[in-house]
């Protein structure tokens, strides 16, 4: 985790770790929250194993589909955990997609009310031209976001 | 959005320098003349010329010059692309980790799911 570059959520939900678990293996359960509503989402490949596929489409009509994250897993622990990239497509091929390449680390922790839900979502190089190793580029993005939140703090104090 | 990833690709690039992050820093407290800016680094004025000029490229600044002195402004229009990026980023995820939340908390009663060791 480095908190300058990544995303993390945690969340106390209030199910079983295998209703949690089987809502995003589950094809058919998955294709039911992965998008938000009207937006339909479809589930075409889910290979819930390392190097195994995520392929998912979506409509707004439910009749044309277009795609929406061809990724594949790369960690699988059965009620545990689940790691996918959309940096390596299905088929293994490197892609630069849109808007943006991340590995998403799903954690199910076990709490006396259910399940604590983690994600956290690493960013590498966040704009594919940018020359992420230039010097100081990791080091200065804690400064830098420390920095545009006093500055919209400001803004929004204007 | 072509535009708006090209923006972002050169603020983001405007930001890899550490000399370029703290003008940007000095700059967050009010506006300053390029001279006495320069005056705060150790590195030669021309050089210094060439971040100024790499920050007015990709709009994170704006100079301005009164007679001789050119004084330079942060320009927080494009912080606040950067800003609303990384919250689309944040927020994609928050809104899809509630409607899991939703499904299962919803559909636990109605379709009892199988233990853990039945998915192994």
């Amino acid at each position: 985790m480095n908190p300058d570059l990544d995303l993390s959520l945690q969340r106390l939900i209030r199910a079983p770790r295998s209703t949690v678990w089987s809502a995003w293996t589950d094809a058919a359960r998955l294709a039911q929250w992965f998008l938000p509503s009207p937006t339909i989402a479809r589930v075409d490949r889910l290979e819930v194993r390392p190097g195994g596929a995520l392929v998912t489409s979506m409509s707004d009509d439910g009749t044309v589909f277009v795609p929406h994250m061809d990724a594949c897993f790369l960690v699988v622990e059965p009620g545990e955990r689940l790691v996918f990239t959309n940096a390596l497509d299905s088929t293994w091929r490197p892609t630069d997609p849109a808007p943006v390449p991340m590995t998403a680390e799903i954690t199910f922790g076990e709490h006396p009310e259910g399940t604590q839900y983690g994600v956290l979502v690493r960013h590498g190089d966040p704009s594919a031209r940018a020359r992420h190793a230039e010097l100081g580029f990791t080091e200065g993005w804690g400064g830098v976001t420390a920095q545009l939140a006093r500055l919209v703090e400001t803004i929004a104090g204007e | 959005m072509v535009n708006e990833s090209g923006a972002l690709d050169g603020v983001f690039a405007a930001l890899t320098d550490p000399t370029r992050r703290a003008v940007v820093r000095r700059l967050g407290e009010g506006p300053c003349s390029v001279s006495d800016l320069a005056r705060q680094f150790t590195i030669s004025l021309p050089s210094f010329m060439k971040h100024v000029h790499t920050l007015e490229t990709h709009g994170l600044i704006r100079t301005v010059k009164s007679g001789r002195v050119r004084t330079c402004h942060l320009d927080r229009r494009r912080f606040a692309l950067v800003e609303d990026w990384l919250a689309e980023q944040h927020r994609v995820w928050a809104g899809r980790t509630d409607r899991l939340e939703d499904f299962v908390t919803r559909s636990d009663s109605e379709s009892p799911t199988p233990p853990l060791e039945d998915l192994r």
